[in-house]
């Protein structure tokens, strides 16, 4: 295959993947504000991944393809991993103060879509490899400018989703630990 | 303890596209050491520590088995 063609690829999967995390960080404020689902510690947890995964992205956009950068971002697809599986199995034995919490979407809770989401970056991840064998033979990413343009307008997308998680969580949880019963700041 | 997590969150996504790679990699390795702490934090519990003894994970032996 072209180098060309593999740079395209490549990028292009970098791309679907941060707009899935965009839509999905998107949804999950959707969820907490229109709907009033304060989020859980973990669950916020699970969001702090997801930017590090995204984090990763950015850095290719932004600095030129590098494998340490897809290596950062699957170390957050792990850590995500990790989190969602250990909150699953906190919350699967319903008892008191310990049960999801939120709406289920699709028959499915966060923490459950969680796994499902960092499995599938970390195949998506798998994939990308497989195919483009590396970063040694892919080309500049100036050679594609419409594919350079909507990755980096994605990750400016995401720094202000950052930016509304970070005055949200300042409201919710303060300089204290975190309630899913209250906003710190709002009482 | 999340506060600092999300100032450190926002820091290294803004610094990684502003293309400070050098400061956003620091303050990834900051969140992420400080979410680490956290979830390890959250999850450990006074009676059972890290264990999950709500998960059985064998049946109970009855009198014919085993």
């Amino acid at each position: 295959m072209p180098n060309a063609t593999l740079t395209f690829l490549n990028y292009l999967c970098l791309l679907l993947m941060q707009l899935a995390l965009a839509a999905i960080q998107t949804a999950a404020l959707v969820f907490q504000f229109a709907l009033g689902e304060t989020p859980c510690p973990l669950c916020i947890l699970q969001r702090v991944a997801m930017f590090g995964v995204s984090f990763g992205i950015i850095r290719n956009f932004r600095e030129g393809y590098s494998l340490k950068n897809d290596g950062m971002s699957m170390i957050f697809a792990l850590f995500l991993l990790i989190i969602a599986t250990r909150q699953t199995l906190i919350n699967i034995y319903p008892r008191p103060g310990h049960e999801y919490i939120g709406s289920a979407v699709f028959g499915l809770h966060m923490p459950v879509w969680a796994i499902l989401i960092a499995t599938a970056l970390l195949i998506g991840y798998a994939v990308k490899f497989a195919i483009t064998g590396g970063d040694g033979n892919l080309t500049p990413l100036k050679k594609f400018p419409a594919l350079a343009r909507a990755g980096n307008a994605l990750g400016l997308f995401i720094v202000l989703l950052a930016a509304v998680n970070f005055a949200s969580v300042i409201v919710q949880c303060g300089v204290d630990a975190c309630h899913t019963y209250e906003y710190r700041l709002l009482k | 303890m999340m506060t600092p997590i999300f100032a450190f969150t926002f820091a290294a996504l803004l610094l990684a596209w502003l293309g400070r790679g050098r400061l956003a990699l620091g303050a990834l390795l900051v969140m992420l050491a400080l979410s680490i702490g956290l979830f390890l934090f959250e999850v450990h519990n006074r009676d059972y520590g890290f264990r999950m003894p709500w998960i059985q994970t064998s049946a109970p032996v009855t009198a014919g088995e085993g």
